[in-house]
């Protein structure tokens, strides 16, 4: 037998649980896999368990799957703090990336100063910017061919540009951003570390750039931005800068994967989306119910109960979206996906004070980016031959996605 | 009937909004504005459920 992977004195053995986010099976990479199935089986266990070795450090954390009982740890920023390192650690160097690593009240002075920016009727400004690439790029496959491995030429691409466009950033580094992300969110401790120092490379380059020459940009926005009556600092720009990059790179187009992925295996559901082009947005929210991407972990700041359990200062709490999203006490049969689904309260963006910033323009993203696909691209499936391959961890996803529309 | 809002909860979903864009106003930041909202006749149905689509819990209905 393996070695046992070990768990702290205080965790009582009954709340140990077997299951991890990173290595149990169906959560490494997946020819044709369903990663969402696996963690929704969670939902017939407890509200909350301890899982050994289960965030990418190889760390142990309590994993709370209902709704509630993540709705109680991330509603509750005093209990539960987001200063992790998650990007300062990579380079050696200790500092949060703002505002997700601040807790209240101090997260709430960045927020304020950021949302803005990102709130639901500024990002209609955004939309044409969307439409246009998203076009661009489908009338660009359609002049190829008749397939396309379309998470590196499509999801990505549209997805980067619009965040490079919001950034400030010239679309030629498009494909250099990309392997960035990538090499951050899913390759090992080297690449990782290599990659943050690029990131931040390239990003101070920018600040100091702006500086000199201000643009309409986002960038721009953070060097002359004010907090507490003075202006950022370097750190407190790049530290925002770079939360911006790990957020909004690779979350969009991995929702616009999955959605693809699933459309692709089921003929039926296509078609009642193009039966029906009304229902759109309501069959994005749903899907970003099913397949959602993204775990937030939290530290206690003290020793409580949460679900019968003994959280002791210094654990991590984890919760991911695609268990809460799964709960069948918040969503009838949760694991049936109905486009017309009410109360549709789904937790792909997180509860609390870090509701993720970019959620307004994610929606949009994705809804423009099948909306335009629906429009130009007759009924497609799986490239036969081809698998795609699915995989858990930090950010779930798909990847080797080819899709034929022959 | 008056929709309650607990502004201390609202995190900035818009959910409400995307459903009743004349029941819920939002500020410049995209977070419902504080207050109770009173719902005109008619539109019972509406705020059940743009309160019932509220992730946080912050809205809740009530006599007026
Ligand atoms: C479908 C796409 C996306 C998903 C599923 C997603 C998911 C999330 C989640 C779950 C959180 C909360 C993390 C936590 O509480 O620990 C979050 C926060 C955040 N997201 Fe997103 N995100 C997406 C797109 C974006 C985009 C496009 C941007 C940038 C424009 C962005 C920027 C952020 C930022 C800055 C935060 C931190 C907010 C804070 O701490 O106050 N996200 N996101």
């Amino acid at each position: 037998m393996a070695s046992q992977p070990k768990v702290p004195d205080h965790v009582p053995a009954h709340c140990v649980g077997a299951f991890n986010l990173y290595k149990s099976p169906e959560m490494r990479p997946t020819p044709f896999g369903d990663p969402f199935a696996a963690v929704a089986k969670l939902l017939d266990g407890p509200a909350v368990f301890y899982a050994p070795e289960t965030t990418r450090d190889g760390q142990g954390a309590w994993i709370v799957t209902t709704a509630e009982e993540q709705r109680n740890v991330l509603q509750d920023g005093a209990s539960y703090s987001s200063y992790r390192r998650i990007f300062s650690s990579a380079i050696g160097e200790d500092w949060p990336v703002i505002p997700l690593e601040l807790d209240p009240p101090e997260h709430g002075k960045y927020r304020s100063m950021l949302n803005p920016l990102l709130s639901p009727k500024r990002v209609a400004a955004l939309e044409p910017f969307v439409t246009a690439k998203a076009v661009e790029l489908i009338e660009g496959l359609k002049a190829r061919g008749t397939s396309a491995e379309v998470m590196t030429e499509f999801a990505f691409p549209l997805a980067v540009s619009v965040f490079l466009a919001f950034l400030g950033i010239p679309d030629d580094r498009l494909m250099e951003f990309v392997g960035w992300a990538n090499e951050l969110l899913h390759m090992g401790p080297a690449e990782r570390t290599a990659a943050a120092h690029k990131v931040l490379n390239f990003l101070e380059g920018m600040i100091a750039q702006r500086k000199e020459e201000p643009a309409d940009d986002f960038m721009t926005f953070l060097v002359q931005a004010q907090v507490e009556g003075r202006p950022l600092t370097d750190q407190e720009i790049r530290s925002i800068a770079v939360l911006l990059f790990i957020g909004g790179l690779d979350t969009v187009a991995t929702a616009i994967g999955l959605d693809l992925y699933f459309l692709a295996r089921n003929p039926d559901r296509q078609q009642e989306l193009r039966d029906n082009p009304a229902i759109l947005p309501s069959a994005v929210e749903e899907m970003l119910r099913a397949f959602p991407s993204v775990t937030p972990i939290r530290t206690a700041t003290r020793d409580m109960d949460l679900g019968g359990c003994p959280i002791k200062k210094g654990d991590l709490v984890s919760c991911p979206s695609m268990a809460s999203s799964r709960d069948p006490a918040e969503f009838p049969d949760p694991n049936t996906i109905d486009f017309n689904r009410e109360d549709n309260r789904h937790t792909a963006f997180s509860y609390g004070p870090h509701r993720c910033l970019g959620s307004h323009l994610a929606r949009r993203e994705i809804i423009i980016a099948l909306n335009e696909w629906f429009a130009r691209i007759p009924p497609f499936r799986i490239k036969e031959g081809t698998a795609p391959v699915t995989f858990g961890g930090f950010v779930f996803g798909v990847e080797n996605l080819v899709i034929d529309w022959s | 009937m008056i929709i309650k809002v607990d502004r201390e909860k609202c995190a900035g979903h818009a959910r409400c909004w995307a459903l009743a864009p004349d029941l819920f106003e939002l500020d410049d930041e995209g977070y419902v504005l504080p207050g109770d909202i009173t719902v005109p006749p008619g539109q019972e149905a509406l705020a059940g459920r743009a309160t019932r689509a509220c992730p946080e819990r912050a809205l809740s209905i009530g006599e007026d």
